[in-house]
């Protein structure tokens, strides 16, 4: 029989033992996450005429831009190795893995939270659910990549069958982020839109329409930029094969993987505190 | 522990801050000082804080059944959420062994752009259900719900009675051990508010589950509960049977209300009275004219009322209103409305209404009574029984036996015609 002892300070206390409940709360919900995924992408496209173009329709309008801007002498994007569209393309795709994935899990215990006060549950599988989300509108986007691919006649290379495993890091700092600001969120809610703004900040900050700069001020940051190396890694994986800065990729993933720790166990200690302030 | 404890609440108190931007401040304050390791003193109250609940202590084993009452902002919802693991307390500890089944607000989870068959899967899982335990389960979950076509349509379209019922229906599906139910029914039919008990009844009796119910139907509450917590500011002030907690819980409204008479002279809801004429005594009386609490279905009723008045007052009216303790109102009673006039009325005197079979069921009433000018547009005055505590019970006899499982008020002895035929009854 189940049994369940509520204390002040219930999961302070665990100390170390926090880990093995950790992990069993996420194998123990993993129905409920997949279950609230499919919700929130019904819900999402029900109502919309275009439903899931949605997710291709935005790389596209802003790759658009970008190459008017760059042929019409506006800003300067350098050489590419690919064609600049597969270059931007393949980027954005992967980079808004990271943004869009950001911004539903901070905003995904609030639009919860009529859930949140009535109901127990473990909420992180709220996060979870919405990082999904992102998850399939970027296999949506490789509809299109598939298509530009083949009208730039250019075949990616066999390396691209291990992009799954090189998502891993990303995906582990976007979850990691975003368990954090789901809660911060909760409490202040300028949050949400300070993520917003920061993603859209860094999305200029970040090599991903633009190829990584060798000198200067930029090349410095982007050494220190962990996203930097895994949006690059991942391009380069498709592109050429392999990685030109294996050593960066190794690192940014070691810090991704981290922040997710840390973030995870802040999680796991808050959220009994969350229900009371939505 | 016992096995058969299932529910054990030790010293348990909460706080809540009356202040918005102070629970801001506090809640980055606590989130700070859990993640850096150091815990938050949580027993001692800052500034703005009160205890929304008290040191409760109370325990419930497999079976029993709970009600808690209280007047609003008693704490009685920041309990069951405690027991649900929605807040933690920030004092005590809270011991729970079984599943936990809550219906703190029914429909909640519920997305209003799918259908109630999508729902059903997600609300389920929210509530801790596997698909394929919801699979075996979907076919009575719909037949409960009762929500026939609508079952694919998204439940926007719902009316609130279908959103109520379907939610009940899945809840009640997830065999809680423990059962948590928050005045949720209030909204459904009488008709569903009946299908409701009778499976709670069911589970209680046959599955064992223990159940912990909030309402202020005190009616509900005595009829289902054995238990009872009369909680009142966030302490319980009596706790044990649950006639006992009722009959706290209503003693201290009359004060409160004897309290708010005292300081404004008016009893809210109470019309405004000249007092020329007073109402000095109301009784009960059975067909012997003796003043008693106690009836049956079928008994002779007298309702007695005393006066006293310093003037002479011509053609007064006398108007007594019959209700249940719910304030459903039976029925009314008029000098005027069945044309007796009373020539005068002086000094002391009594006026008594007689009913010489009783309709009523197994239920608790109480009489209101005004005296009117012959115009029936000054009151004199007026006297409310469930503000004085003068509440007569209906016990059971062999009629309301029968009638117990229907959900009517009263009942009228017919007579039947079969085939043309008359058909004598005892």
């Amino acid at each position: 029989m189940a049994s369940n002892l509520y204390i002040p300070n219930k999961h302070l206390k665990l100390g170390i033992k926090i880990w093995p409940e950790m992990f069993q709360e996420l194998i123990r919900n993993r129905g409920l996450i997949w279950r609230l995924f499919v919700r929130d992408f019904l819900a999402r496209y029900k109502q919309t005429v275009l439903g899931i173009t949605w997710a291709v329709i935005m790389p596209l309008l802003m790759v658009g831009t970008f190459i008017f801007l760059n042929r019409s002498g506006v800003i300067n994007i350098g050489k590419t190795d690919v064609p600049y569209p597969i270059f931007a393309l393949l980027g954005l795709s992967i980079w808004q893995l990271f943004a869009t994935g950001l911004t539903t899990c901070t905003n995904s215990i609030l639009q919860g939270g009529n859930m949140v006060v009535k109901i127990n549950f473990p909420k992180e599988s709220l996060v979870i659910a919405a990082l999904a989300q992102s998850i399939f509108e970027f296999l949506v986007r490789i509809g299109l990549l598939v298509v530009i691919f083949a009208i730039y006649k250019i075949i990616p290379s066999w390396a691209t069958l291990l992009l799954p495993l090189a998502f891993i890091p990303l995906i582990l700092l976007t979850l990691g982020l975003g368990l954090f600001f789901a809660l911060l969120n909760v409490l202040m809610r300028d949050i949400g839109n300070i993520v917003t703004l920061m993603t859209t900040f860094l999305l200029f900050l970040t090599p991903v329409l633009y190829p990584p700069p060798s000198s200067g001020f930029f090349a410095t940051l982007n050494i220190y930029n962990p996203l930097s190396a895994l949006v690059t890694g991942s391009r380069d994986l498709v592109i050429f094969g392999y990685m030109k800065e294996p050593l960066q990729f190794l690192v940014a993933s070691l810090i991704s993987l981290i922040i997710f720790l840390i973030s995870w166990r802040f999680f796991h200690i808050v959220e009994a505190r969350i229900a009371e302030r939505v | 522990m016992s096995d058969d404890i299932l529910i054990k609440v030790e010293g348990v108190s909460k706080k809540f801050c009356r202040n918005l931007s102070r629970s801001i401040k506090y809640g980055i304050q606590d989130v700070v000082r859990d993640s850096i390791g150091l815990g938050s003193k949580s027993e001692e109250l800052r500034k703005g804080e009160f205890w929304a609940v008290d040191d409760a202590f109370f325990e419930l084993k497999k079976g029993e059944s709970l009600g808690i009452v209280g007047p609003n902002g008693a704490g009685k919802t920041t309990i069951l959420k405690m027991l649900n693991g929605i807040f933690m307390p920030d004092k005590g500890r809270i011991e729970i062994n079984g599943r936990v089944g809550a219906l703190i607000e029914i429909g909640a989870g519920f997305h209003p752009m799918l259908s109630g068959r999508e729902n059903i899967y997600v609300n389920g899982a929210i509530l801790g259900m596997s698909k394929s335990e919801i699979d075996k389960k979907f076919d009575s979950i719909v037949d409960f719900a009762d929500i026939g076509d609508f079952l694919d349509s998204p439940v926007k379209f719902y009316s609130s009675g279908m959103f109520v019922r379907l939610g009940f229906a899945i809840a009640i599906h997830c065999e809680p051990d423990i059962l948590l139910v928050d005045e949720i029914l209030a909204v459904g039919d009488s008709a569903f508010r009946s299908k409701c008990y009778q499976k709670m009844n069911e589970i209680k009796s046959k599955n064992k589950v223990a159940i912990i119910l909030v309402s202020h139907n005190l009616l509900a509450v005595e009829r289902f509960c054995n238990k009872g917590i009369f909680l009142h500011n966030g302490i319980i002030k009596s706790q044990g049977e649950i006639h006992k907690a009722i009959q706290d819980y209503q003693k201290i409204i009359n004060q409160l209300l004897e309290e708010q008479k005292a300081i404004s002279g008016v009893v809210p809801g109470m019309p405004y009275c000249t007092k020329e004429a007073e109402i000095t005594n109301v009784k009960y009386l059975d067909k012997d004219g003796k003043e008693k609490r106690e009836f049956a279905y079928g008994d002779k009723l007298g309702i007695r009322v005393e006066y006293h008045t310093n003037h002479n007052i011509l053609n007064p009216i006398f108007q007594i209103s019959l209700c249940n303790i719910e304030g459903v109102h039976i029925s009314t009673f008029g000098t005027h409305l069945d044309s007796i006039q009373i020539e005068s009325m002086q000094r002391d005197g009594a006026v008594e209404c007689w009913i010489d079979s009783l309709p009523l069921l197994l239920n608790k009433y109480y009489v209101t009574v005004a005296i009117y000018d012959k115009t029936h547009n000054i009151t004199f005055d007026y006297w409310n029984g469930s503000v004085s505590n003068k509440y007569f019970q209906v016990l059971p006899n062999q009629v309301s036996a029968k009638m117990a499982e229907f959900t009517a008020i009263c009942h009228f002895k017919p007579r039947w015609k079969v085939n043309g035929k008359d058909i004598y009854v005892e």
